[in-house]
């Protein structure tokens, strides 16, 4: 793993690129200004590989492909030869966009685009220039391609200028391709990270070992908002292979020599719990709570014509409340963290994917300044927004302070699903209305949710609703309670899409309008969306017979710059009330350009199955104010034999350009529950779709 | 409470010192740092910790390290890298994260080595106790019928 240092001392040609207050810099190595420190590092080396130092986490979406991608466009070098290396942590690796460093919001790609491109793109030219002046040739006459430089003779791989190089001048304005130029972009050359994750290589959280480490669980509260008041430590201490136990704000942790000694001396300790107002709650309570609060006045976030008289005056009309459970991230990576703070400096093995919260982290624990504090970003074994939390990050620092050795901390399944963090409960109150012709002419939208971003994702996907419903009501009641709750992949779409895309169809029910065609004339001033919608009917061939399925579904869905609709074929087996997904049509418009064609189809594989694990399957419960589910058997996730067939259809649109991980998700729920109501007259007002449900409207 | 063991383990035989009642998949993974045999569950239901035990596949976070003595193990160190499974994984660019794919790939080393040809359903049966939380089931099939059809695809 690269220090800043050693970046500095790597051979061959290096440029950096570096985040300053007007905007981002290409800089060569060493030539930092003062106080500032690069973003980003790329490497040429003097044996012709290129490799580049990415400041976002892999966790699976593929970035570590699709950033180095663009330098190598631009610079047109050989596949085969790009390596990809996690770039160290610090203030300078921030995002230029979000101001953190930070991988969310699916917005990798995105932000990175242009700075990378023109960076590849600067490194070519000073390549060019070099190598005129070493070959004494005019540099119109050469030309730089796959990774050499031809001089229509004779051909010398980059490499061999890459010392020269550096002492070019950066071009002020180096020349892009042009979209017909490109030999990556759009096209989908194989991921970097696959082969070591294939042969068992990829280094993850878990995986992190230092010398003379020692191991921590911690045990945490049966029911949340608890804290350790009386531990009995006598017995766990006796267990072979304990170092130390000890109380921390989260828990007790139990430290050993190795994880299994950990795991016994936990068992034998006794803790007593400080009350909770949770405490005692069942789901039965939650749900009361959350009834109760829609009732309460909330934040009105937008207002738009008068939808309290359209709706009184309207024929058809439909008013519902849908109730949505807390959510598991379930990454099969459970937290892990090894931390070392040492008098002089830290180290911290993470994956994470927030390094500058880590880094924020380290410091208040460690009090040591941020440049003794180096932050390993390792591969992360599933992130979906969990990972971008750094409570178990703090915990293994906190341990590690206090033992003054390397620990590794690692969740078990069953703390994993105890810590919480979850996607948060909601319920939501919906009236919409439609006029003769069964076009909806009014939508008010209530819901009560614990706030994140200050309750900007409590509305996210309805205050900026792309459909075009003249009488328009949104409003917020912020639940406050102990249960801890965080980003789940695609945050407050995942339950306002399911609220809006099931309106929608129950006032098309009501009206006998067809599920697309109420869709299409809300659109029809939103020529990307109305397309998205379009190619998503005709693709699954709406209006006839489902292929597999015995009902069809729909649902649209605009989520973090992309517009996505899925269209769901779905049977059902009235006995046993199980619900069966066969295909599901998915199309996307994410932009002008798609990267990388197949990083986009298995982003969205994977949002349709997360989608439908979480539409069929997933609800944390509760019992005695704590999490009831304790591992997979009791929170199951969707297996192969329930995934249904995916095709992916991806359109593209001149605008700005959205974002590829989370979008995919939203809209899969939403289309399965609908295909319901077409085909059974099954009315879902709350998910899971699980048998258990289903049968109760059947 | 602590003893000694020896393991076979990809052809190469491993002193540990262990509990004896401690699962075999701490023991490779921690004590002898053989990473890429994962923890996800515990409880068998994730299938992330599978290895070969004497030629079948097993779930080594449910068996303990004197289960396992003297028994030849393979881990996913210990298929080779031009194995038909692991080259259609990458042709199919299976794993995302990639942490749940060693298990789902032993799974499929042991099936095929009880069935070279399995149909699609006895890949579906087999495969379904493994989890992926990103969702590559879709494509973890495909790499195994291509890897069974001798790595034609
Ligand atoms: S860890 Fe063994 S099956 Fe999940
Ligand atoms: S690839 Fe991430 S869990 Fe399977």
């Amino acid at each position: 793993m690269i220090t800043r240092r050693e970046l500095l001392r790597l051979g061959g040609f290096t440029l950096s690129v570096m985040l300053m207050p007007e905007g981002y810099k290409i800089l060569k190595a060493g030539e930092t200004p003062k106080g500032y420190a690069p973003n980003l590092w790329i490497n040429l080396s003097r044996d012709n590989y290129l490799t580049v130092f990415v400041n976002k986490s892999e966790m699976g979406q593929g970035v570590y492909t699709g950033l180095p991608m663009l330098v190598a466009e631009e610079l047109d070098f050989p596949w085969e030869r790009v390596r990809v290396r996690p770039a160290p942590a610090g203030r300078p690796y921030v995002d230029p966009k979000m101001g953190i460093q930070l991988t969310g919001g699916s917005t990798s790609v995105k932000n990175m685009y242009e700075i990378l491109r023109l960076a590849g793109a600067s490194m070519r030219e000073m390549l060019l220039s070099s190598a005129s002046k070493k070959l004494n040739l005019p540099k119109e006459k050469l030309r730089a391609e796959g990774g050499y430089i031809l001089t229509g003779e004779r051909k010398y791989a980059y490499g061999e200028f890459s010392e020269l190089a550096r002492k070019e001048p950066l071009p002020s304005k180096p020349r892009l391709k042009e979209e017909r130029e490109f030999i990556y972009i759009g096209k989908s050359p194989p991921r970097l990270d696959v082969p070591e994750k294939v042969e068992g290589k990829a280094v993850f959280g878990i995986d992190a070992f230092e010398e003379g480490m020692l191991y921590a669980v911690v045990e945490r509260p049966p029911y949340f908002g608890a804290k350790p008041m009386k531990v009995e430590t006598g017995e766990a201490k006796k267990v072979p292979g304990i170092v130390d136990v000890f109380t921390l704000s989260s828990g007790v942790a139990v430290c050993g020599e190795s994880f299994w000694s950990c795991q016994k001396g936990r068992e034998r300790l006794k803790v007593e719990w400080s009350e909770s107002f949770v405490k005692g709650w069942e789901d039965k309570d939650f749900e009361k709570y959350f009834r109760q609060k829609l009732k309460e006045r909330g934040e009105v976030v937008r207002v738009k014509g008068s939808p309290q008289s359209s709706f009184e005056k309207a024929p058809f009309k439909v008013e519902e409340t849908y109730i949505q459970p807390y959510l598991y991230h379930a990454t099969m990576e459970p937290m892990s963290c090894l931390a070392w703070v040492k008098k002089e400096e830290c180290l911290v093995y993470a994956p994470t994917q927030s390094q500058t919260w880590v880094l924020e982290t380290a410091k208040r624990i460690s009090g040591l300044p941020e440049s003794k504090i180096r932050v390993i970003t390792t591969y992360l074994g599933g992130g979906f927004g969990r990972k971008a939390n750094v409570e178990f990050v703090a915990e293994a620092l906190e341990i590690s302070k206090r033992l003054g050795k390397p620990v590794k901390l690692i969740y078990t399944r069953e703390d994993d699903l105890k810590s919480g963090y979850f996607r948060p409960y909601s319920a939501t109150l919906i009236r919409a209305s439609a006029d003769r012709e069964g076009n909806i002419n009014s939508l008010s939208f209530k819901i009560a949710v614990q706030p994140l971003l200050g309750g900007r994702a409590s509305v996210e996907g309805v205050e900026n609703i792309p459909y075009a419903i003249p009488n328009l009501h949104v409003e917020r009641v912020d639940v406050e309670l102990p249960v801890s709750f965080w980003f789940w992949r695609s945050v407050g779409s995942t339950h306002n899409a399911f609220s809006i895309e099931r309106v929608i169809d129950r006032l098309a029910y009501e009206a006998k309008r067809d599920a697309v065609d109420i869709r299409l004339k809300l659109l029809k001033d939103n020529p990307v969306a109305y397309r998205v919608v379009q190619t998503a009917a005709e693709k699954a061939g709406w209006g006839s017979r489902p292929k597999r399925g015995e009902a069809m579904g729909i649902a649209y869905h605009f989520s973090f710059g992309s517009h996505a609709c899925h269209v769901a074929e779905v049977s059902l087996d009235r006995k046993s009330g199980k619900v069966r997904v066969h295909r599901v049509v998915a199309v996307m418009d994410v932009g002008p350009l798609v990267v990388h064609p197949d990083l986009l189809v298995s982003q969205v594989e994977s949002g349709v199955i997360m989608g439908l694990s979480m539409a069929l399957k997933e609800e944390v419960r509760f019992k005695g104010g704590g999490v009831e589910n304790t591992n997979f058997h009791t929170y199951p996730l969707l297996t192969m034999s329930e995934a249904p067939q995916i095709e992916v259809h991806i359109l593209t649109s001149n605008r700005q350009m959205g974002g590829v991980g989370e979008p995919g998700l939203p809209p899969t729920a939403p289309a399965v529950a609908n295909a319901l109501l077409w085909g059974y007259g099954i009315k879902v007002n709350r998910l899971p779709m699980s048998p258990e449900y289903i049968k109760t409207l059947t | 409470m602590l003893k000694d063991f020896s393991l076979r383990i990809n052809g190469r035989t491993y002193k540990v010192t262990a509990f004896e009642e401690e699962p075999l998949l701490w023991v490779i993974r921690e004590r002898l740092r053989l990473t890429g045999t994962k923890f996800g569950c515990g409880m068998g239901i994730c299938g992330a910790c599978t290895v070969l035990l004497e030629g079948k596949a097993v779930r080594s976070c449910l068996l303990t390290v004197r289960d396992a003595v003297d028994k030849p193990i393979v881990t996913i160190e210990g298929v080779p890298s031009n194995h038909p499974l692991k080259r259609a994984w990458i042709e199919h660019q299976v794993p995302q994260c990639g942490y749940c794919q060693p298990g789902q790939l032993m799974e499929a080393y042991a099936l095929l080595l009880e069935n070279p040809r399995p149909t699609r359903q006895q890949i579906i049966e087999r495969l379904s106790s493994h989890l992926c939380r990103c969702g590559t089931y879709g494509r973890i099939l495909m790499a195994v019928e291509a890897a069974s059809r001798g790595g034609k695809t």
